[in-house]
C-alpha cells in the first residue's frame, strides 16, 4: 500500500511533537512537510521548536516552512504554562541547525498543493491562521486539497481556552470559520475524542527502558504537561495532536459521524465555541466528519508501539 | 519631490476618479495598482484598472490582482449603485494590459519592502489586501510612509447598513486588523467625503474639453449620480475616493483629529461600524489621524482643474500604439 502523504500544519507545542514523532514512526504515513504557526507558542519558537525535533529524529530532510506571526483579527496568545517556555515542556534541544525554507507558509501550502491536486492531506493541529489565508489566497487551493484532518473543536466536551471554546479554534476562530465553510473535506479531532487518550507516568516509564534521546526527549517534554493536566484532574496528559494520525493508521478507532458544525466568532462569551447541529435546524448539509469517540486504549498502545520502535531505531 | 504611491482599489465609479486624479497630478508618482474585490468581482475591478490606466494613457503602471473575497464575512457586490461593470454606463474597450504574475497583497508587500519611509498607499476599497499583507509581512506596518484610507463613518450615517460605510461593512474583519495593526493611518470617512459633491453642472463645465476623459466622466457619473438621487436625495454624486487620493498632496484639505478609532465584528446591527473614542473612555491611545472637515469647494476646484488638465492632454481619440 501507497503511504498516504501529508503536510502537518503545526505550533509545537508538547502534543504536536508527539504527532510529528508518530509521524514519521507510522509506514503508513508520508511526511511531505512541515509549516509552522503561533498558538502554543510564538511562530519562530514553533520553527525552531519543529526543526530540533525533526534533528532529534534523524529527519531534518523534511521541509519547515514558517508562517503566520499573529492570528488573522484576534490578538496573540501563547499559553508557557501548559507547554512550557520553550514550548516543548522541559525538553532541553540542542538549537536546529537546519532553517526553514524561505518561503512563507502560506505559499509554501499553496504551491505543494496545487503542484500535485488532491495528493495533498493536510493535518492542521494549531490554529488555522495559514489554512484560512492558503483557502483566500489562492481560490484553487481548497479544491485541490485532498482531505483536512483538524485537531480542534469541543462539541459536548467543554473547552481547555474558555468554559465553552478549545485552545486552536479560541486562538484564530475567524481563521477556523473560514476553513469550516471552505467546502474543503474536513475530519474534525476535537477534544471529545482526545480527551480520552491519556498519557499516564507508567507510560512514560515503559517508554524510557529503551534508552534513546527519543524516549528522553518525551519524558522531559511531557512532565511540565503532564503535571498541569494532573492538577486539572485528568489522570494523564491528553494526546490531543497524535490521535489525528489514527484517520490513517488506524480509522477503525475512531467513530466519525458527519455533521453540519459552525463556530461563534460574535466576540461573546461564547467567542470560539465549536458546535454541531445534531437535528438540522439549519437545514443546512454536513459540512465534517467528527470524532465523538475513540477507542482510546488501543490508540495508547499502539502510539506506545510505534514510539519504542522508533526509539529503538535511534539509539543513544 | 513627487510622493511615491500605491493605490488599492475596486474600481468604481469614483476609485476611476481617484485613478485618474492620481495620473493628472505632478505631485504624486503612481507605483502601482492592486484590485480588491468590493464595487464589483475583483476579476471586474483588474479589467476596469486596466482600461482605465489605458484611456488615459499610462499603461506603464503595473496591476496587481489581490483578493476575490473578503477574509470572513459573505461576498456582496454593488452593482446597483457602480453597474454592472462597475463602471456606470461606461464602456472602455476591453485592455491589452495584463496584471501582473503575482498576487496584489505580495505586490504590496515588496513595493513597500523595498522602499522602506517611501511609500504611500491609498487605500480606497475593502482592506482584504491590506489586512493579509499586514499578516503575512508585519514589518510593512514600519517600512510604509502612510496609508490614507478611504472608509467608515463616524457622526455621518452609513451607506451600505444605516450604521456602516461600505468598505468597512464589506470586509469589517480586515478593517478590524488594519485599525489594530500600528500601521500609521489617516482615514477619510463619509463625514467628510459626503461633502464634496460633483453636480451635473461640473460635469458640464468638463464637456467644455472635449476628450474620452470628459467623456468617461460623464458616462460612469451620470449612473452614479441617478442611484444617489433615488437612494440619497443628493443632486449629484459624492467622490468619495478622489478625496482621500488629493489628501496624500493637498493635507489642508482637510482638518483632522487624533483619535482611537474601533469598527463593531460582532456580527449584529452595528456590524462594520467605525466608532471613534472622542471622550477618551476606551483609555486607548490614538490609533489613526481622522479627517472630520473638509473644504469641500477648494477640493472640488482642484479635481475639475486636474480633470480638464487631463482631458487637454489626452484628447479625443485613443492613440494607438
Amino acid at each position: 500500500m501507497t503511504p498516504t502523504r501529508i503536510i502537518i500544519d503545526t505550533d509545537p507545542g508538547v502534543d504536536d511533537a508527539l504527532a510529528v514523532l508518530l509521524a514519521l514512526a507510522s509506514p503508513e504515513i508520508q511526511l511531505e512537510a512541515l509549516t509552522t504557526t503561533q498558538g502554543n507558542v510564538t511562530v519562530e519558537k514553533a520553527t525552531r521548536n519543529i526543526l530540533s525535533v525533526l534533528e532529534l529524529a534523524h529527519a531534518s530532510y523534511i521541509p519547515v516552512a514558517q508562517g503566520s506571526m499573529f492570528p488573522l483579527v484576534q490578538p496573540l496568545r501563547a499559553s508557557d504554562s501548559v507547554h512550557g517556555a520553550s514550548g516543548i515542556g522541559n525538553s532541553k534541544l540542542p538549537e536546529p541547525r537546519s532553517k526553514p525554507v524561505p518561503q512563507h507558509a502560506v505559499d509554501y501550502l499553496i504551491e505543494r498543493v496545487l503542484a500535485e491536486p488532491n495528493q495533498i492531506t493536510i493535518f492542521p493541529i494549531g490554529p488555522l491562521t495559514n489554512i484560512a489565508m492558503a483557502i483566500r489566497k489562492a481560490p484553487g487551493f481548497a479544491k485541490a486539497v485532498k482531505e483536512f484532518v483538524i485537531m480542534g473543536g469541543a462539541i459536548h466536551e467543554g473547552g481547555n481556552a474558555t468554559p465553552l471554546a478549545e485552545f486552536n479554534i479560541f486562538v484564530d476562530p475567524h481563521a477556523a470559520h473560514i476553513v469550516f465553510h471552505s467546502g474543503i473535506p474536513i475530519t474534525l479531532i476535537p477534544l471529545d475524542a482526545t480527551h480520552k487518550c491519556l498519557l499516564e507516568q507508567e507510560h512514560v516509564d515503559r517508554l524510557l527502558k529503551i534508552k534513546s534521546p527519543v524516549s528522553q526527549f518525551i519524558s522531559e517534554a511531557v512532565e511540565v504537561y503532564l503535571k498541569s493536566s494532573l492538577e486539572r484532574g485528568y489522570a494523564g496528559s491528553a494526546l490531543h495532536d497524535p490521535l489525528t494520525l489514527a484517520t490513517i493508521i488506524a480509522p477503525e478507532l475512531l467513530s466519525l459521524k458527519e455533521y453540519y458544525l459552525d463556530v461563534d466568532i460574535s466576540g461573546g462569551v461564547s467567542m470560539g465555541k465549536t458546535f454541531a447541529d445534531f437535528y438540522h435546524m439549519t437545514q443546512k448539509p454536513a459540512n465534517m466528519k467528527v470524532a465523538l469517540d475513540v477507542r482510546a486504549e488501543d490508540f495508547i498502545e499502539l502510539f506506545l508501539q510505534r514510539m519504542e520502535r522508533l526509539s529503538q531505531s535511534i539509539p543513544d | 519631490m513627487s510622493k511615491r504611491i500605491l493605490i488599492d482599489t475596486d474600481p468604481g465609479i469614483d476609485d476611476a476618479l481617484a485613478i485618474l486624479l492620481a495620473l493628472a497630478s505632478p505631485e504624486v508618482t503612481m507605483e502601482g495598482i492592486t484590485t480588491i474585490h468590493g464595487n464589483c468581482s475583483v476579476d471586474q475591478a483588474t479589467i476596469n484598472a486596466l482600461s482605465i490606466l489605458e484611456l488615459a494613457e499610462a499603461k506603464e503602471v503595473p496591476v496587481a490582482m489581490g483578493f476575490p473575497l473578503p477574509l470572513v464575512q459573505p461576498s456582496l457586490l454593488a452593482a446597483e449603485t457602480h453597474g454592472d461593470t462597475g463602471l456606470g454606463y461606461a464602456k472602455l474597450p476591453e485592455p491589452r494590459g495584463r496584471p501582473e504574475v503575482r498576487h496584489g497583497s505580495d505586490f504590496l508587500i515588496e513595493k513597500i519592502m523595498s522602499n522602506p519611509g517611501e511609500i504611500t498607499l491609498v487605500a480606497i476599497g475593502p482592506l482584504t489586501n491590506v489586512a493579509f499583507a499586514i499578516r503575512k509581512e508585519p514589518r510593512i506596518v514600519e517600512a510604509v510612509r502612510e496609508v490614507i484610507v478611504m472608509g467608515g463613518a463616524i457622526r455621518y450615517p452609513g451607506n451600505a447598513s444605516p450604521l456602516a460605510e461600505y468598505n468597512v461593512f464589506v470586509d469589517p474583519h480586515a478593517a478590524h486588523m488594519v485599525y489594530h495593526s500600528g500601521i500609521p493611518i489617516t482615514l477619510v470617512p463619509l463625514d467628510v467625503t459626503y461633502q464634496c459633491i460633483l453636480t451635473p453642472d461640473d460635469v458640464k463645465r468638463l464637456q467644455k474639453n472635449p476628450s474620452r476623459i470628459s467623456r468617461f466622466i460623464d458616462d460612469s457619473t451620470r449612473f452614479y449620480m441617478e442611484f444617489h438621487d433615488e437612494y440619497q436625495q443628493i443632486h449629484g454624486c459624492a467622490i468619495n475616493d478622489p478625496l482621500a487620493l488629493a489628501l496624500t498632496f493637498a493635507p489642508e484639505l482637510c482638518d483632522y483629529q487624533e483619535l482611537y478609532v474601533d469598527v463593531d465584528i460582532s456580527g449584529g446591527i452595528s456590524m462594520g461600524k467605525t466608532f471613534a473614542d472622542f471622550h477618551g473612555l476606551a483609555k486607548k491611545r490614538p490609533n489613526m489621524k481622522v479627517a472630520l472637515s473638509v473644504r469641500a469647494r477648494d477640493f472640488m476646484e482642484l479635481f475639475l482643474e486636474r480633470m480638464e488638465l487631463l482631458a487637454r492632454s489626452v484628447g479625443v481619440f485613443a492613440k494607438h500604439s
